[in-house]
């Protein structure tokens, strides 16, 4: 196995807030492998995308990266110096986002804005940069891209947008390209041929690609790996297909289980993860799930789980997992996923 | 940027100024020419002498017969007739010379106001919440709170007379106006006196917009380029900050005009403004109504200048 | 649920909590609190004036032409040796007649416009819109001075002239406040239970448009101070001898070297009342409608 081209150490990312300290990140590691393509799943505000700007160290105000090591090159990306940081954004590592619309500038050409992203890097002449613009806008598939270059952003579809954002972030034929959520804006034909383009480009220029998504079938169709984030930790990670066909986090059980399925009957109702997504200033003790988990048993509500191999490649944090509930709670004819259904513990909740 | 839809609209907007301009100084000189020969009076003028005048003037006809002579002399000579106090004084002249004299300490605390208002602004958003911040914000509060006769006052208080005790003449600022146009000596200091009350105001404006961009997608896009922070404030971020800033422009243009009419009149700056009251004050209606006219096509185009600087900055508004 | 708990019944804001609310966010913002301390100060100095002033304001040689502050004359005196305290005391009563008497005049002509074209929208409408855009792009002080120069220069006469160049901005929002409530639920409930007109508008719309006017009139003050102040500098507002900030601060400028004096004591008075009611206007603002920061 050749050597991790990132390694994401034990990152911590808080907000200071008038309410007091959130820690959006809270202890994630992972590596990431060249020409690989990972994705991290999560609901909004597990801290999926704070992870990612983190590495870049994007992280706006008022958060801040407490602790970790982000290696990259032998070097800890976070502890590096403005400019040493300034060169790797966009040229090494590029990062794309999830609404094109705002995050173009609307004042300035698309062409423009991709051939900038090559001269804040010394890579090419003005001439080369825009022969090179009109390339890439090729290769992802834009038709027209002499004309469109002197489009501004507004003159563009929504696709077309991240189309030239995904040109962007290649400009400079990075080895990692991070996309945040780069397709929930979007249609859901448009959202198909993104990822299609991206998994072409991962593909044949061997670029890796960390993708950040809430959508579990995203991963499905893009990745080789997942990681699956809940309140700013990593609770499950794997092979995708090993993950799809035997999670053993109840979280993650409970996400692929809120997939849209083509085959599932009209009136079936979409299944959602019950309870709230947990208030990140005052998080749950033990286990974080525990308030939402139908699993639960008296450890989680005090003892918090360390990841740990359930499966060749694959760990959890669960003290349960699911192969427990299957065989002990029956979890696979579980219509009801209230918390504590399967386990029947109810403490501290308020019962109807 | 210059397209056809864009040439036609300004082709409209100047018919439209010229139309205005013409409803305007109609109302005046049908405002004005109800009593006639009313500057005269001063004058104790009796019997053949004073109906001479008023026949000079055109002043004993009907005032439909003067008004058509008024419109079409301004329509297809440009002519303003002649003042009434100095008799044989033509009045275009007059108000295309003082125009020029105007216009240049407008534009000069236009640039000054503009400049140094945004280059606070930005300060002041970039270093938010730190002492250069306060001092801005505080200073401004009081730059717009001061009247513009206010701050020339003891600006003149400060640089021409305080200055020149202290230096004992050396030193000081000169008031007055010696050549057709004002030096760099003569100009700085009345440019500052009419541009900073509103400097403080594009201040404002432009520190709140420039914190409004920051926190925009796009800026942390351009982060995730590699951009430098100097690149990205100048040409990401301020060039979005400005389309708010460019609305007031039009309120600017028509305040640095009013207070134009005083700061003229403290400086002894020979323009539209001080022609203007002293006209009022000798009841020189002629003048009054020519200065009028000129100040109504001023606004006119300014305003033009004003929509057409929107589209040079913001690409998604054309006409 | 949230949805049951959602009110069915029309309900006007609660009027009582909203000003007791703003009156003690007021009584929080300090800058407000001590502009208004000066302020009424500023009143019992122009009532006091009615009956004694250290010396006539138009008493000629009091103390000797031009002569700086002294034990006799703490401000001074002028060029003709008024006493320039009494002046500013007299001038602080012109000062306030003219932006108060205003602003009473702006209200009494722009809000029942305002709430008539608002309400009925239709010609009256469209016609009032019209005059609003056209006076919004010619400079207020230019027309004024036009039309000083048509009724001559006095008192009433600026007043009049202010008011004719300002009522616009008063009928704009009161225009805009009606547009906006009269969709709102209880005013449909109002007008469905068929109350007149008049009592919808002065019963339901006006009070709940009240703080964003009281703060417009605010603001208004020291606008229609600052235009009289710049008028009688041009010589063309309050005439001799009765004194104004502005002709004084006139007065001074053109005795700049050798009485400084005479220049900046009106131009004190003048620039911390304006301030002053600034201050209170913001505050107000901020008081009256919190969501609306700067």
């Amino acid at each position: 196995m050749p050597a991790p081209i990132l390694q994401v150490k034990d990152l911590h990312t808080e907000f200071l807030t008038d309410g007091g300290v959130v820690k959006a990140v809270d202890g994630v590691s992972f590596d990431l492998y060249p020409g690989e393509s990972i994705g991290i799943v999560g609901e909004s505000g597990s801290g999926k995308s704070i992870t990612a700007l983190s590495i870049l160290r994007l992280v706006p105000d008022p958060g801040r990266v407490v602790g970790g090591k982000v290696l990259f090159q032998d070097k800890d990306l976070l502890q590096i110096s403005g400019e040493e940081i300034r060169e790797i954004r966009g040229r090494d590592i590029a990062m794309i986002f999830q609404d094109p619309q705002s995050s173009l500038n609307p004042v300035l050409r698309t062409g423009f804005q991709i051939d900038e992203a090559m001269l804040a890097h010394d890579k090419a002449t003005k001439k080369e940069a825009h022969v090179r613009t009109i390339e890439l806008l090729r290769r992802v598939r834009i038709p027209a891209p002499e004309a469109r270059v002197k489009d501004f952003p507004h003159q563009l579809s929504g696709g077309m947008r991240q189309r030239a954002m995904i040109a962007m972030g290649l400009a400079n034929a990075p080895s990692i390209l991070i996309a945040d959520e780069p397709t929930t804006a979007l249609d859901v034909t448009v959202q198909a041929q993104i990822l299609e383009l991206l998994g072409d480009l991962n593909r044949d220029l061997g670029t890796a690609i960390v993708m950040i998504t809430h959508n579990m079938g995203v991963v499905a169709g893009l990745c080789t790996r997942v990681l699956v984030m809940y309140a700013g930790e990593i609770v499950e990670q794997g092979p995708v297909e090993q993950i799809f066909e035997n999670p053993q986090h109840p979280y993650t059980w409970s996400l692929l289980r809120s997939i849209p399925r083509v085959d599932a009957l009209r009136h079936e109702r979409l299944r959602s993860i019950e309870g709230l997504a947990p208030d990140l200033l005052h998080p749950p003790t033990g286990c974080r799930f525990h308030p939402r988990c139908p699993f639960r048993i008296e450890k989680c509500y005090t003892d918090e789980p360390r990841l740990q191999e359930v499966a060749p490649g694959q760990q959890a944090a669960c003290w349960v997992t699911m192969d427990r509930a299957r065989k002990e709670m029956d979890a696979d004819n579980l219509v009801d996923i209230r918390p504590g259904a399967g386990s029947g513990l109810h403490k501290g909740e308020i019962t109807e | 940027m210059l397209t056809r839809g864009t040439l036609i609209y300004i082709g409209q907007r100047l018919v439209i100024i010229v139309f205005t301009v013409l409803v305007v100084s109609s109302i005046v000189f049908l405002g004005i020419h109800r009593l006639p020969g009313d500057a005269l009076f001063n004058e104790h003028l009796h019997g053949t002498q004073y109906a001479l005048i008023l026949h000079h003037y055109g002043l004993d006809k009907p005032l439909w017969d003067q008004y058509t002579s008024f419109l079409s002399g301004l329509l297809l000579h440009g002519n303003l007739g002649e003042s009434l106090v100095n008799r044989g004084v033509p009045i275009t002249p007059l108000v295309l010379r003082e125009f020029t004299v105007s216009a240049e300490v407008g534009l000069f605390a236009l640039v000054f106001t503009i400049g140094l208002g945004m280059l606070l602004g930005v300060v002041a958003a970039i270093r938010q919440n730190t002492w250069v911040d306060y001092l801005l914000t505080t200073t401004s509060v009081i730059g717009y709170s001061m009247p513009s006769f206010v701050i020339a006052t003891f600006l003149l208080l400060v640089f021409a007379v305080w200055l020149d005790n202290l230096t004992q003449g050396t030193f000081y600022f000169q008031i007055g106006w010696t050549g057709r146009f004002g030096t760099i000596g003569e100009i700085w200091l009345p440019a500052f006196a009419l541009g900073f009350p509103y400097a403080s105001i594009v201040a404002r404006l432009t520190r709140a917009s420039m914190l409004e961009v920051i926190r925009q997608d796009y800026i942390r896009t351009a982060r995730a380029k590699g951009l430098r922070e100097t690149v990205i404030m100048v040409r990401h971020a301020l060039r979005n900050a400005l389309i708010p800033v460019i609305t007031i422009l039009g309120p600017l243009v028509i305040g640095i005009i009013t207070g134009g009419v005083i700061i003229e009149n403290i400086f002894g700056i020979p323009g539209l403004g001080k022609e203007f009251a002293t006209s009022i004050l000798n009841r020189d209606y002629n003048i009054v109504i020519g200065v009028f006219t000129a100040y109504a096509a001023m606004i006119g185009v300014a305003n033009l200048g004003v929509d057409l600087a929107y589209v040079v900055i913001d690409p998604r508004i054309r006409y | 649920m949230a949805s049951a708990a959602v009110i069915t019944r029309p309900i006007a804001p609660e009027q009582a909590s909203l000003w007791s609310d703003a009156w003690r966010r007021l009584r929080r913002n300090r800058l407000a609190l001590v502009s208004a301390v000066y302020l009424v100060l500023l009143v019992a100095v122009a009532l006091v004036a009615l009956v004694h002033t250290p010396y006539s304001y138009r008493d000629v040689g009091v103390a000797r032409p031009y002569s700086g502050p002294s034990g006799a004359n703490w401000f001074g005196a002028d060029i003709l040796g008024r006493d320039v305290l009494s002046r500013l005391m007299v001038g602080a009563q012109i000062s306030l007649i003219v932006g108060v008497g205003t602003q009473i005049l702006v209200l009494a002509v722009g809000v029942p416009i305002g709430l008539l074209s608002g309400y009925y929208r239709g010609l009256f409408d469209t016609v009032v819109a019209f005059i609003i855009n056209v006076f919004y792009g010619i400079p207020d002080l230019l027309v004024a001075m036009i039309l000083l120069l048509l009724l001559g220069p006095s008192l009433n006469n600026i007043i009049i002239a202010i008011v004719a160049t300002r009522w616009m901005d008063m009928a704009r929002l009161v225009r805009g406040q009606t547009l906006a409530l009269r969709e709102r639920e209880f005013i449909e409930a109002a007008r469905s239970s068929g109350a007149k007109p008049a009592k919808i508008l002065f019963g339901h719309i006006l009070p709940n448009s009240l703080g964003p006017i009281i703060v417009q009139a605010t603001f208004g003050v020291p606008a229609a101070i600052l235009f009289e102040a710049f008028l009688s500098f041009l010589g063309i507002g309050v005439q001799p001898p009765t004194p104004s900030w502005g002709s004084m601060a006139a007065d001074g400028l053109a005795a700049i070297r050798i009485a400084p004096h005479m220049v900046i004591f009106p131009s004190i008075a003048l620039s911390l009342t304006l301030m002053a009611f600034n201050f209170l206007g913001d505050g107000l603002r901020d008081a009256l409608d919190p969501r609306q920061k700067r």
